[in-house]
């Protein structure tokens, strides 16, 4: 007996040391386990703002998509009830009821067909058995209808609604709006902290919708829940914090003008391409801007890429087939591509010219149709003769060795003559004895925009190339030759541009030398519809409430934001020149408005000049005709050689006869612009025939559309 | 029959604590409905029950313990066709057979084969008392029990077959058992067990196995039931979170919190005083039936009195050790507070006979 008592006692011990242990020692491990149990927390996604252009017409918005969704836990007890639900549910969402193993279906992400039902349900009651598990994606209107009615008798099955992006306009605006994507693994961390969901939530990819994404995205509601073991919501433990929408953004954008720009190009190109009976041009970008406040009206790149179909996820056939074409449609050609721009850039070189005394309005320039430079890579080289030709030299087989005969310096440009920015560039004998020179080139480049990045707040821009004698040292291994600066006078050679650029180049000029900062963002709106003050940092892609940095530009309420005046802001470096040889000062200069004055006059020159019929003038034959263009119109084409992979590929780079980038700018009217156009066509051709009627039919579409508003009462 | 039976014996301090921890599991009861619709019922079964029982108690302790083990042969045959019958009929339910349909309620004849079990080994140790204590005679003490067990072990019910074998154990060590003996029936036991540990259940084994090698990645399924109840237990603290405020219990994520794992549920709202409370009264329970025994007039008497408190010690024992997982689960109710009819009225039976042999320790009184 005295042992039974023993073994009681001892039991005794053992229970109340456990029980010690556990409600004593242990307390707190146990207390925080049992409010895990019963907190969870609800993340509400914001809804994204909805994207503009400058009418109103909706180019992004959010629209509703209906998941089927079985939450494990839910479903009955009885396993023939859930089979009869699988089956009557699979014949209605023609998804297999049994597909795989469940091993196979851990191995794809949600949404993909694949795994059959029983095999989604199982693997999510293993993980999380209150969770919704998504087991078709995306259904009809209809058919979400259809599973909401008969969710009475199916008990685990519901709807779930998720929004999805929706871009009416689709590939007419893909470049500039973008596209959206799930966020990327390396940034999960910081949009956990900022209380976004992975694999939920969806982040801007490209366009405006990465690089106004921080305002758009808005802010998720947060709530600290306490609900029962079936998951059912009792109270919150925490005041839950609010969703804030995502602002809503107004873009620059005309759709009609873009939509415009859009069918010309493409029209153009086809045209072209059909007459040639090959795809020849392959690519092509037109903008428009209002020179006066930079705002983008139009930016069309031809191919791009349709965005709706990148909205529930982004398909894998689709995205590398994207990413392989060398036409390269995922970027925005406008300003992520860069290219030689040819003649378009002698606007750089006549300013520069004219402005640092190498060439006076009285001088006569003769201009062949070749010329003979003798090139020299250093001052003791006795160098090589090497023919520079003219574009009239060699006109369809026609030699034409007078070239344009003797001309003047307003003549130099409305002819686009090579010969003569060929001199005014690198000197030529004692007719211009002192060229520009690179250096002083460069400087003049830059202050019209060239060979920096204009800030636009589109992701992906790229800076072009203005090459120095030191970047051909460092990048080719060679010292600069002379015939480098007669090239590069004419936008040949190692100069590179996106298309933007040239457009600010032409803009700037319009403008009476005031750079205008492009932008895309006309306004942000809240919610409740009021604008907000936003500024947009190009350095470090912010976007803040107030200027930020030195560097940052206000976006919304948009008001024009000067960069610089060539004719106010000293930029224009000096440099003490020497035949090719110059060495910088620490002085800087401004153009003098008489220069840009003369080169305005210049362009308009190359609509206007039309001596008895010899249209000489490079846009005459586009935009002479007044009863067509009864506003006066200047401009500046561009036939840029260039020689490329794909080019080379298609032994399309023969000496004398290369393959030409077909460019144009055009703005209107010539003494009050408020519309510059730009087009570009790769592999297009000569400037004036190509890319000119392209610049023509928009400009015509813009005060078509202007006609329209005016009669219609608006602005 | 009554005649010579005194009151003035009856154990009023055994019988006010049962009837104090019946009340604590009926209001614990109360407490681990949680909202739950399908066990709303239990709180007045409960009590019905707990009336029933009383009844049981007064009757059983009226009437003198040694009538029912003169009855020991209609007592063993009606109990063994009950088993057989529900071996052979009862419908699987939950999974195992184990109830009887009768009237709307579910009656379990292997809680009361437990007493029944305690009632013929009394009289075969009363009989035998002279017998050597030689191998016919152990074997003999075990062909009675598992007259009863084989067929509680069919159903299968293992937990209930190892209650039987550990009071036939108690009762017969008690009843001075050889020491060669035992070590011989240790052995076989060791053996018997590792041989039919393949032939066990499915779910029998996984609990053992879930028990012994809990699965690191299992977070859901077969160790849940026991991480709730520590989490239940571990959060009650020194003072417990308050009647009906629970959150393991109240928001239902302990299982089985009104039958099985009601230790649990009380540890969490009421703390170690109301763990401590649960574990004295079993004890004070035990204390009270020993004591019975001691005091007993006959071996009949004394063993009935050491069976009961050998059944609901180890009943008791078992529960609130699966409930702090120091043991694997098995399905073996909280003695008076669990909530569960069959065993409550079928222990209540027991501290009936308890009664009656305390009543009646003294022969003759004037």
């Amino acid at each position: 007996m005295r042992l039974v008592y023993a073994v009681v006692a001892g039991v005794l011990f053992l229970l109340v040391f456990r029980l010690i242990n556990l409600q004593v020692v242990e307390n707190e491990t146990w207390l925080e386990q049992a409010v895990e149990n019963y907190t969870t927390s609800i993340n509400e996604p914001a809804p994204r703002g909805i994207i503009y252009d400058r009418n109103g017409f909706v180019l992004a918005r959010n629209l509703a998509s209906y998941n089927v969704v079985i939450t494990p836990a839910d479903l009955p007890d009885d396993g023939a009830d859930i089979q009869k639900i699988y089956r009557e549910l699979s014949t209605l969402i023609e998804v297999p009821v049994n597909s795989g193993t469940v091993e196979d279906a851990k191995l794809v992400a949600p949404c993909t067909e694949g795994p059959g039902i029983a095999q989604l349900v199982e693997l999510g009651d293993s993980n999380a058995p209150y969770t919704p598990v998504k087991v078709k994606c995306f259904v009809d209107e209809v058919k979400a209808r259809i599973v909401s009615e008969r969710a009475v008798d199916w008990p685990g099955v519901s709807v779930e609604v998720e929004p999805i992006r929706d871009y009416p306009t689709g590939s007419l605006t893909a470049n500039v709006i973008g596209f959206l994507g799930p966020i990327p693994a390396r940034l999960e961390a910081d949009y956990l902290a900022r209380g976004f969901v992975p694999r939920r939530d969806k982040v801007g990819y490209s366009g405006v919708e990465l690089s106004l994404d921080e305002i758009l995205l808005g802010r998720n509601g947060i709530r600290i829940i306490q609900e029962d073991v079936a998951g059912k919501e009792l109270r919150n433990l925490e005041p839950p914090i609010a969703t804030a929408p995502g602002n809503n953004v107004t873009l620059t954008i005309d759709t009609r003008l873009q939509s415009a720009a859009e069918a010309v190009l493409i029209n153009e190109i086809r045209e072209w391409n059909a007459y040639f009976g090959q795809e020849r041009m392959s690519s092509g970008v037109v903008i428009a801007m209002n020179p006066q406040t930079g705002e983008i009206l139009a930016m069309v790149t031809y191919p791009t890429y349709e965005n709706n179909r990148m909205v529930r996820f982004i398909p894998g056939y689709y995205y590398e087939q994207l990413s392989q074409d060398p036409r390269r449609p995922l970027l925005n050609n406008a300003i992520s591509s860069e290219f030689p721009p040819g003649s378009t850039f002698k606007l750089s070189t006549a300013v520069g010219a004219l402005n640092e005394g190498v060439v006076t309005l009285s001088d006569i320039i003769e201009a062949p149709g070749q010329l003979v430079l003798t090139e020299t890579f250093s001052p003791n080289d006795p160098g090589r003769e090497r023919p520079f030709v003219d574009w009239t030299y060699n006109l369809n087989g026609v030699i034409n060795p007078e070239g344009f005969g003797t001309i003047d310096y307003l003549h130099c440009i409305a002819y686009s003559s090579n010969v003569c920015f060929y001199k005014l560039g690198g000197g030529y004998k004692d007719e211009i004895p002192q060229g520009l020179g690179i250096e002083r080139l460069g400087e003049y480049a830059r202050a019209i925009g060239y060979n920096q990045p204009s800030g636009i707040a589109l992701p992906g821009e790229q800076g072009g190339l203005i090459p120095t004698p030191q970047w051909k040292r460092i990048n080719k291994g060679e010292n600069w030759s002379t015939g480098d600066t007669y090239i590069a006078s004419v936008g040949q050679g190692y100069v590179l541009a996106t298309p933007l650029q040239v457009l600010m180049s032409g803009a700037t000029i319009a403008n009476d030398g005031k750079l205008m900062q492009p932008t895309i963002v006309r306004e942000v709106q809240d919610s409740e519809g009021n604008v907000v003050e936003k500024w947009f940092d190009p350095a470090t892609f912010e976007i803040t409430d107030a200027k930020s940095s030195e560097t940052s530009y206000q976006i919304s309420p948009f008001s024009p934001t000067m960069k610089w005046d060539i004719t106010q802001t000293p930029l224009i470096r000096d440099f003490v020149c020497e035949g090719p040889y110059c060495t910088e000062t620490d002085k800087f200069k401004v153009v003098d408005p008489f220069v840009v004055q003369k080169v305005q006059e210049g362009m308009r020159l190359a609509v206007t000049d039309n001596q008895d019929g010899i249209r000489r003038g490079t846009l005459n034959k586009v935009f002479g005709d007044t009863t067509k263009f009864p506003i006066a119109i200047a401009g500046k084409t561009g036939t840029a050689e260039y020689c490329d992979d794909v080019a080379l590929a298609a032994n399309r780079c023969q000496f004398g006869a290369w393959p030409t980038h077909s460019w144009t700018l055009a703005y209107a009217p010539y003494d009050n612009p408020e519309i510059i156009i730009l087009a570009f066509v790769y592999n297009g051709g000569e400037g004036a025939s190509v890319a000119a009627p392209i610049v023509a039919r928009v400009m015509q579409a813009y005060f078509e559309i202007k006609a329209i508003d005016l009669a219609a009462g608006g602005g | 029959m009554n005649r010579g039976i005194s009151w003035r014996h009856f154990d009023f301090w055994l019988l006010g604590v049962i009837v104090f921890a019946i009340a604590f599991g009926v209001a614990m009861i109360r407490s681990a409905i949680a909202g739950n619709e399908e066990i709303a019922q239990s709180v007045t079964r409960q009590i019905q029950f707990a009336v029933i029982g009383l009844v049981v108690i007064i009757l059983v302790a009226s009437i003198d313990y040694r009538y029912w083990t003169a009855l020991y042969i209609p007592m063993y045959i009606v109990m063994m066709i009950l088993l057989i019958m529900i071996y052979i009929s009862a419908q699987p339910q939950f999974g195992a057979a184990r109830w009887f349909q009768v009237a709307g309620l579910f009656i379990q004849p292997t809680e009361l084969a437990k007493v029944v079990e305690v009632l013929i080994l009394a009289r075969y140790f009363e009989v035998t008392k002279d017998r050597p204590r030689d191998l016919k005679w152990i074997l003999g003490s075990l062909a009675w029990v598992w007259g009863l067990a084989i067929w509680i072990l069919l159903q299968p019910n293992l937990s209930n077959v190892i209650v039987m074998m550990v009071i036939w154990a108690a009762m017969i060590w008690i009843s001075g058992i050889q020491i060669k003996h035992l070590l011989w029936g240790a052995l076989i036991g060791i053996m018997g067990i590792a041989t039919a540990f393949p032939f066990l259940e499915q779910y029998q084994r996984d609990r053992v196995l879930t028990f012994l090698f809990p699965d690191a990645n299992a977070t859901y399924g077969a160790t849940y039931n026991v991480q709730q109840a520590l989490i239940a237990i571990g959060s009650g603290g020194l003072l417990g979170q308050g009647y009906g405020h629970g959150t393991q219990v109240q928001l239902r994520f302990l299982k089985v919190r009104h039958t099985d794992f009601i230790f649990s549920a009380i540890s969490e709202e009421f703390g170690m005083i109301g763990a401590g409370l649960v574990i004295a009264i079993l004890v004070f329970i035990v204390i009270r039936c020993l004591r019975t025994s001691r005091l007993a007039r006959d071996i009949t008497g004394a063993m009935i009195g050491y069976g009961i408190a050998v059944l609901i010690f180890f009943q008791g024992a078992v529960n609130i050790s699966v409930n702090m997982n120091i043991i694997p689960v098995s399905g073996l109710p909280l003695p008076f507070i669990s909530y569960g009819g069959s065993g409550l009225v079928s222990l209540m039976l027991g501290i009936g006979l308890v009664e009656s042999v305390i009543i009646r320790h003294r022969q003759m009184e004037f």
